[in-house]
């Protein structure tokens, strides 16, 4: 057998290595000096690696937060400083594993270009001039503005109390709803947006609506996997990245791997098809046709479980959405369609691998409910070796205290969609509108905390100007991103080691709680994100409520009956009230109260707790672990409660089709000489959160531009040559990679580089960043960002 | 006294490169592309787009092989290149010279040179920090997400990996070269 081990070949071989470390010569902004200094610091460690000793080290067991997955491990800490992470083999759903990037959060915690005290703007915006002030002074410029910039004190007051003229936004973590908590329910303004809508909104949305569930698998069991899109080898989400693998490759999990480009998951698939972007959809619906033409469907499931099944049969047949319809759409060959078809309808546990991706195409809630029903026509929910519905173990929400504010007005960004999420809006639509000048009434702060639309949102020149335009822009965050670069004050926000987070609930087959504790203290001054809610609370309390006397009637009014001390306490307006009790204090209360003490201090010692653990956790050899016995494992749970929305009318009342429809307007095409940008990520690394990371640097220094080998060579493009891609809405450049593991008319970039922050002296410069150039389009159901849909010219440079 | 081999359940690895972050975190090696201990072997896939050959994609973690009959050793003049008790190849750092006749004869290409101590440097199986400490697993092997990596001794009969050779099929990397490596690639 001839097989790939050199070092050398390893360097030239993986994509990622190929061009080492060109040192970037830039400074950072922010007190390069300190960088020198940092060596000297207590509990900074000496050198970028530490040897683990042979001493005995104090051991705690946290969360890791350098994605979203929150795996559960244990910090080893010598000396005040932490030398390894490594997997805590009691939580579930992280399966004793840490992934590259859960290793090498150490160098997040100990990077050199963290923000380290709080800064206030002294430059232009976006020209990365700040000052180092004090806690109270970030605090009061917050409250009272500068000679630079308008406090929220002058703004409100100016706007008459309309706290919906103060915007927030946060990034997914454990600590995100205590700032909605602060921003929304406290501060009183409706205008938050988040990931969801530049995420994977549709897909939850969608299964939800058509399942009632977005599920997890059961892939011990499950024997036939169809996954489109979703790259599970390189975009790791636990368990599936973990139990898929171990199954591929001829080991009981037959795959078919469906993906414009040939991903890592492709690799290890049996079988991969190169489907055109954005077409996924007609695929499901010609899988769909074959099981209901030949009658494959499990028809009594159907009839039981299914809501307009008839007529979406029907809807299917009519249409005649046939395979050899499909492959013109699709690319996908029409034989091929219906050997799945049949693979899928003769396996005992078939899986149409439901899992997180992106939002590429305006279709994407469609093709997620197509994918739901096609599922569900095998019969395969809610049992072993199927979706899994599970044990929704929960913890009882936290009681705020909210004002209610009579100026507040409603939430404006609906333009354009049938189903507004109230919660957390539309990214998209949030700041065209305001730009647009389609805002019933100005938005003139953005709070923004673990977050940066600058990279996350498409089209990043339009999220420069929403932040050019803000008479206040706060930023709480823990390395100085391209959004940060735009704010006026910025708050050094404790890194994920360094904090205990609220307990948080998993559900599914194997429940459990967990809890993130501090490895160590907050380094430099910096602090927890719930003492920076506190903090600002009490300090823009008082303040604020003089606001509201003065314009909000209602409470005038009250205040007129009861007094205003006692209006101020007992009506929520006393803003920090929320933060009377620590983190830690809230966690051992709502814990005990629920499970009782010892579910307390089983927790509190190994970070994960679960009834019955002591019991029913094992370990079974060096490498596996029984979290629960099979007997005990949440695989049936709904019974004849299960519903199947084949046709769900409340969709048809918003001119969204109550049954997966196919719309030609959604067929893929590029203009000659034009190619569609398609994006994704890398098991090395997240978002542009951790570009910056020295460790993972090393393994993925940049990102390339994968064009097809062939168009290169016609275009005088090779290995490392950089090249232009531009679109409608901007341009960057990038190094190229050609390579056949993309079509002709496609090119394909990792989203998260291409730092514009000079305080990122890792991630400045390097690479391009894909929002720069993807242009803002939405889907109709939620107005979610829509990211396969831009086509550009690429040329070298 | 022990006899370590590490078995490679290799068509789990997803080339994450969990291992690799690990292994340099625990062993506090120098950053560096070219400084991994450990790696995992690509090879750009065959095939023309969209006919792409499937099997000419495989991802081979690798790292020192542990060879019973170790060139490196044989060819260090200083006898800084060793067996320890446990049959681990190791490299003492105050004897090297950094001659480099090691790193030519190794057919593995496992070894690279540390610009700290400006010596030879190479996977350990973490026996300076781990199994030092008394643990019985590798970073490297604890952190797999896919979990390709079972660690023991190959004398202990009732060891993991004792069972799962002789359970289930497996080979060797260049075993024609009779260096008789301890990494063991499951089939
Ligand atoms: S998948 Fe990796 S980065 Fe994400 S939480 Fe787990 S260890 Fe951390
Ligand atoms: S950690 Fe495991 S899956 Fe990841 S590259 Fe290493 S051996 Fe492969
Ligand atoms: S793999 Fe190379 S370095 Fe390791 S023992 Fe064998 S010859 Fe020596």
């Amino acid at each position: 057998m001839e097989v790939e081990i050199s070092r050398r070949k390893f360097l030239q071989g993986t994509v990622a290595m190929t061009v080492l470390g060109g040192t970037l010569a830039t400074t950072s902004v922010f007190a390069s000096e300190e960088k020198e200094n940092q060596k000297n610091t207590p509990g900074i460690p000496k050198t970028v690696t530490t040897k683990t000793s042979t001493k005995k080290a104090k051991e705690v067991p946290f969360l890791c937060g350098m994605c979203v997955n929150k795996c559960a491990g244990v910090a080893r800490v010598e000396d005040g400083i932490i030398t390894k992470l490594n997997p805590n083999p009691y939580f579930p759903k992280s399966r004793n594993m840490l992934c590259p990037r859960g290793n090498a959060g150490i160098q997040t915690t100990y990077d050199p270009d963290r923000l380290k005290y709080p800064l206030i703007r002294i430059g232009k915006r976006g020209e990365g001039k700040f000052k180092r002030v004090s806690w109270e002074e970030a605090y009061d410029a917050i409250l009272n503005g500068t000679k630079d910039f308008k406090g929220i004190v002058q703004i409100l007051d100016e706007e008459k109390d309309n706290r919906s003229t103060i915007g927030y936004c946060n990034g997914e973590g454990l600590s995100k709803e205590g700032f909605e908590d602060l921003m929304g329910k406290k501060i009183g303004t409706p205008n938050y947006v988040d990931e969801v809508s530049i995420c994977l909104e549709t897909a939850g949305g969608g299964f939800f609506a058509t399942l009632g569930v977005y599920p997890e698998i059961d892939f011990e069991h499950a024997d036939y996997m169809i996954i489109l899109g979703a790259n599970r080898a390189e975009a790791i989400i636990t368990p599936d990245t973990m139990d898929m693998f171990k199954h591929t490759k001829g080991r009981g999990l037959k795959t078919v791997c469906i993906d414009p480009r040939f991903t890592n998951t492709a690799a290890k698939a049996d079988k991969w098809l190169p489907v055109n972007p954005g077409t996924d959809l007609a695929y499901i619906l010609a899988m769909t046709y074959v099981i209901f033409s030949e009658n494959l469907q499990n028809e009594e499931f159907m009839k039981k479980h299914g809501v307009g099944y008839e007529e979406y049969k029907q809807h299917i047949l009519s249409k005649k959405y046939t395979p050899e319809w499909a492959e013109k759409i699709t690319g996908i060959k029409a034989k091929d369609i219906y050997e799945m078809a049949h693979e899928f309808a003769d396996a005992e546990h078939p899986i149409i691998y439901p899992g997180r991706r992106s939002i590429f195409s305006p279709n994407d809630y469609q093709l997620r409910r197509a994918m739901g029903i096609l599922q569900a026509l095998s019969g395969n929910l809610d049992k072993k070796g199927g979706y899994i519905y599970g044990n929704p173990i929960q913890l009882p929400a936290e009681y705020v205290n909210s004002p209610i504010y009579a100026q507040a007005k409603e939430r404006f960004d609906t333009e354009g969609i049938a189903f507004p999420t109230i919660k957390s809006g539309s990214w998209i639509v949030f700041r065209n509108m305001i730009l647009e000048g389609k805002n019933p009434y100005p938005v003139r702060a953005m709070f923004i905390r673990k977050h940066n639309p600058m990279m996350g949102v498409p089209n990043s020149a339009k999220t420069r100007k929403l932040l050019e335009k803000m008479d206040l822009n706060v930023v709480i965050d823990i390395l100085p991103s391209d959004t940060a670069m735009f704010a006026d004050v910025i708050l050094p926000e404790a890194s994920y080691l360094e904090r205990t987070s609220p307990v948080k609930a998993y559900g599914f087959l194997e429940p459990s709680i967990v809890q993130r504790k501090a490895a160590i203290k907050p380094l430099y001054e910096t602090k927890t994100p719930e003492v920076i809610y506190k903090e600002l609370a009490e300090k823009l309390s008082k303040p604020l409520f003089e606001i509201s006397k003065k314009y909000d009637k209602d409470l005038q009014e009250e205040i007129a009956k009861r007094g205003e001390e006692k209006v101020y306490k007992e009506d929520g307006y006393d803003l920090a009230d929320a933060w009377d009790k620590s983190v830690e204090e809230k966690n051992k209360e709502l814990v005990e109260k629920v499970y009782g003490k010892e579910a307390w201090e089983i927790l509190d010692k190994n970070g994960v707790y679960y009834p019955h653990m002591e019991e029913y956790h094992k370990q079974l050899s060096p490498n596996d672990y029984q979290y629960y016995p099979k007997s005990k494992r949440f695989y049936s749970t709904k019974g004849d409660s299960l519903r199947v929305i084949c046709k769900y009318d409340r969709l048809a009342t918003k001119g969204i089709d109550a049954m997966p429809t196919w719309h030609d307007e959604w067929k893929f095409s590029v203009p000659k000489g034009k190619f569609r940008l398609i994006t994704g990520r890398h098991a090395q690394f997240t978002q542009s959160g951790t570009t910056n990371n020295a460790m993972l640097r090393d393994l993925i220094p940049t990102n390339y531009l994968w064009i097809n080998k062939r168009v290169a060579k016609e275009k005088g493009i090779k290995f490392g040559d950089m090249v232009e891609v531009k679109s409608e809405v901007g341009t960057v450049h990038l190094k190229a990679y050609p390579t056949e593991k993309i079509a002709p008319n496609q090119i394909f970039m990792l989203h998260g580089f291409g730092s514009e922050s000079k305080g990122l002296e890792l991630a400045y410069g390097n690479g391009a960043n894909d929002a720069a150039v993807i242009k803002d389009d939405i889907e109709p159901v939620y107005g979610a960002a829509v990211m396969h849909s831009t086509n550009v010219e690429v040329r070298r440079v | 006294m022990a006899r370590y081999g590490m078995a490679l359940d290799y068509k789990n690895c997803i080339n994450c490169k969990a291992c690799e972050v690990a292994c340099k975190e625990e062993n506090g090696v120098l950053l560096g592309a070219d400084k991994h201990r450990i790696w995992v072997g690509v090879k750009e896939i065959e095939g023309e787009w969209p006919l792409l050959d499937i099997a000419s994609s495989t991802f081979m973690p690798s790292q020192c092989q542990h060879c019973e009959d170790a060139p490196c050793e044989e060819v260090c003049p200083t006898h800084a290149t060793y067996y320890d008790e446990n049959g681990v190849v190791r490299v003492d750092s105050n004897k090297c010279i950094l001659c480099s006749y090691c790193m030519n004869a190794c057919p593995y290409d496992a070894r690279y040179v540390d610009d700290r101590t400006m010596t030879v440097d190479k996977c350990t199986f973490c026996s300076d920090t781990r199994l030092a400490r008394g643990e019985t697993t590798t970073a490297c092997q604890n952190t797999c997400p896919t979990k390709v990596r079972t660690f023991g001794d190959l004398d202990d009969p009732n060891s993991e990996i004792s069972v799962l050779l002789r359970t289930r099929d497996h080979f060797s990397l260049k075993s024609h070269l009779g260096t008789n490596p301890k990494l063991f690639y499951l089939t």
